[in-house]
C-alpha cells in the first residue's frame, strides 16, 4: 500500500510544492536512498557480475538484472573498463498495474514531473518514479568499487508502461555502443545502464 | 482474494524516505499533514461502492472485491468486528531495516504527533495513511442506502507494540464489535490490526 501513495503524494505535492519541487524531493530521496545502503568493494568485474546476477548489490534491490556479458565496455587499449545491464521489469510496474486496476487512470500529475525533470535536468524520464530511481543508481554506483576503482552509472534508455522510450545519446556516445543495440535489450526490458569505471570513456571502435 | 497486492519493496523504502525529506523541510506536523493528505486524495480517487445488505458488503470485503480491501486480506471476527492478519506495510517495514537499518525516529514522533493531534490509534507512521485511508474510503460505501462507518480498535507495530484508544472508547468499540477485552487480546495475537465496520441501525 506504501507505494501506492506515490500517486495521490505527488498530486498533493505538485499543489504545493509545483512539479519542480517534486523533482526535488525525488532528486533528494534517490541520493539519500543509495547513500544510505552503504559502500561495496569487488575484487574484479566476473564478481561483480556474478553478484549483480544473485541480486546481491545495491543496484539489484530494485529487481532482477540481466548482464549483458556480450557487450563488454573497452578502452582505447582493449582493457574492459564497465559493462552494459538491463532492468527486466521496472520496480513501478506492480503499483501502476494495482493503481489502474483498483483505483483509476495514472494522475496527470505523474507525467507533469517527469516533463519538468526531462526539460530542466535530463532528458530520460517515463514516469515521475524515474526521478528518483536513475539518482539512487548513479549514487550507488559511486559508492562501489571494482578493482578499487569507483564506479560510475550511465544511464542508456527506458521504456514506459505504453511503450515510449527514452535514450540518452550522449551516454550513448561515452560508451560508444549503438542504440540499435539497446533497443534490442529493450524489447525485452524496462531499463538499460552502464556501469564503467568512474571518469574512463570507450575506445573509437564500435562495439558490435 | 485480492488479485495482487504485493509491490516492489524498493518502491515503498523510497516512499518512507519521501516522508523522512518532507519532515527535514516541513517538520513533523509537515509529516503528518502528508501522510494523512494524501490518503485523503487516495480515498477520494477510488470509485464508490453500494450494497444491499450487510451480508453483501462482508462478503466482498473478505473476498477482497471492496476497495476496503484492495491493498489487504480482510477477515470477519464478528458481525461489525473485523481484522487484518498481516499488515500491508509490514514487508516495506522489514524491507527498509533489512536495506538501510534503525527506523528514522521521525517516523515515531510522526505517529505521537497523530495520536495526540488527530486520535490516539496509531502504532507506526504507516498507520496514519491507513486508518485515514480506511475512514475515507468508508465515506464512499453504502449499505442499504446508509454509509459505512469505520472505527478503529487496535494496531500492532512490527516492534509488538499495539495502539490502544482511551479505556471509555476501547470499552464502547468493544461493545459495538460485540467481543470481549480477552477476545481482543487475543484477535491482536494473531492479526495486526482490529476494528469496527458498521453502519447506524
Amino acid at each position: 500500500m506504501m507505494d501506492i501513495a506515490i500517486y495521490s503524494l505527488v498530486d498533493d505535492m505538485v499543489s504545493k510544492a509545483g512539479t519542480e519541487g517534486v523533482v526535488e524531493y525525488w532528486l533528494r530521496v534517490g541520493e539519500s536512498y543509495a547513500e544510505r545502503m552503504g559502500k561495496e568493494a569487488y575484487v574484479g568485474w566476473p564478481a561483480f557480475n556474478v553478484a549483480m546476477k544473485d541480486g546481491r548489490t545495491s543496484l539489484t534491490v530494485e529487481g532482477d538484472v540481466n548482464v549483458q556479458t556480450d557487450l563488454a565496455i573497452t578502452d582505447k587499449d582493449g582493457d574492459v573498463i564497465g559493462y552494459v545491464y538491463a532492468l527486466k521489469v521496472c520496480p513501478m510496474a506492480p503499483t501502476m498495474g494495482r493503481y489502474i486496476s483498483r483505483i483509476g487512470p495514472i494522475p496527470d500529475s505523474d507525467t507533469d514531473v517527469a516533463d519538468s525533470y526531462n526539460n530542466r535536468v535530463r532528458d530520460s524520464a517515463v514516469s515521475n518514479y524515474c526521478i528518483t530511481h536513475q539518482k539512487f543508481r548513479e549514487v550507488a554506483a559511486n559508492n562501489i568499487t571494482v578493482a578499487k576503482q569507483a564506479l560510475e552509472c550511465l544511464h542508456l534508455a527506458n521504456k514506459g508502461m505504453t511503450g515510449e522510450v527514452k535514450m540518452v545519446q550522449e551516454n550513448l556516445a561515452r560508451i560508444n555502443v549503438d542504440e540499435r543495440h539497446i533497443k534490442s535489450i529493450l524489447r525485452n526490458a524496462s531499463c538499460v545502464f552502464a556501469l564503467i569505471v568512474k571518469g574512463k570513456s570507450a575506445g573509437e571502435e564500435i562495439i558490435d | 482474494m485480492a488479485e495482487n497486492i504485493e509491490s516492489n519493496p524498493f518502491v515503498d523504502v523510497s516512499v518512507f524516505l519521501f516522508f523522512e525529506d518532507i519532515s527535514d523541510k516541513q517538520g513533523v506536523e509537515g509529516f503528518t499533514n502528508y501522510m494523512v493528505g494524501q490518503a485523503e486524495s487516495l480515498a477520494k480517487s477510488v470509485p464508490e461502492e453500494e450494497y444491499q445488505t450487510w451480508d453483501d458488503f462482508a462478503n466482498a470485503v473478505i473476498n477482497g472485491e471492496s476497495v476496503l480491501s484492495s491493498f489487504e486480506h480482510i477477515g470477519q471476527i464478528s458481525k461489525y468486528g473485523f481484522v487484518t492478519k498481516v499488515c500491508p506495510f509490514s514487508k516495506a517495514i522489514r524491507e527498509y531495516i533489512k536495506r538501510i537499518g534503525n527506523f528514522n525516529p521521525v517516523h515515531m514522533e510522526a505517529t505521537d504527533h497523530y495520536n495526540h493531534t488527530i486520535q490516539p490509534s496509531a502504532a507506526h507512521s504507516a498507520c496514519m495513511m491507513h486508518q485515514t485511508y480506511r475512514k475515507e474510503v468508508a465515506k464512499r460505501i453504502k449499505i442499504g442506502g446508509k454509509p459505512l462507518q469505520y472505527a478503529q480498535i487496535a494496531a500492532k507495530a512490527y516492534t509488538g507494540k499495539i495502539a490502544l484508544p482511551p479505556e471509555s472508547w476501547k470499552k464502547v468499540l468493544l461493545e459495538k464489535a460485540g467481543i470481549s477485552e480477552t477476545q481482543g487480546f487475543m484477535e491482536m495475537r494473531e492479526n495486526s490490526c482490529l476494528y469496527l465496520l458498521y453502519v447506524e441501525e
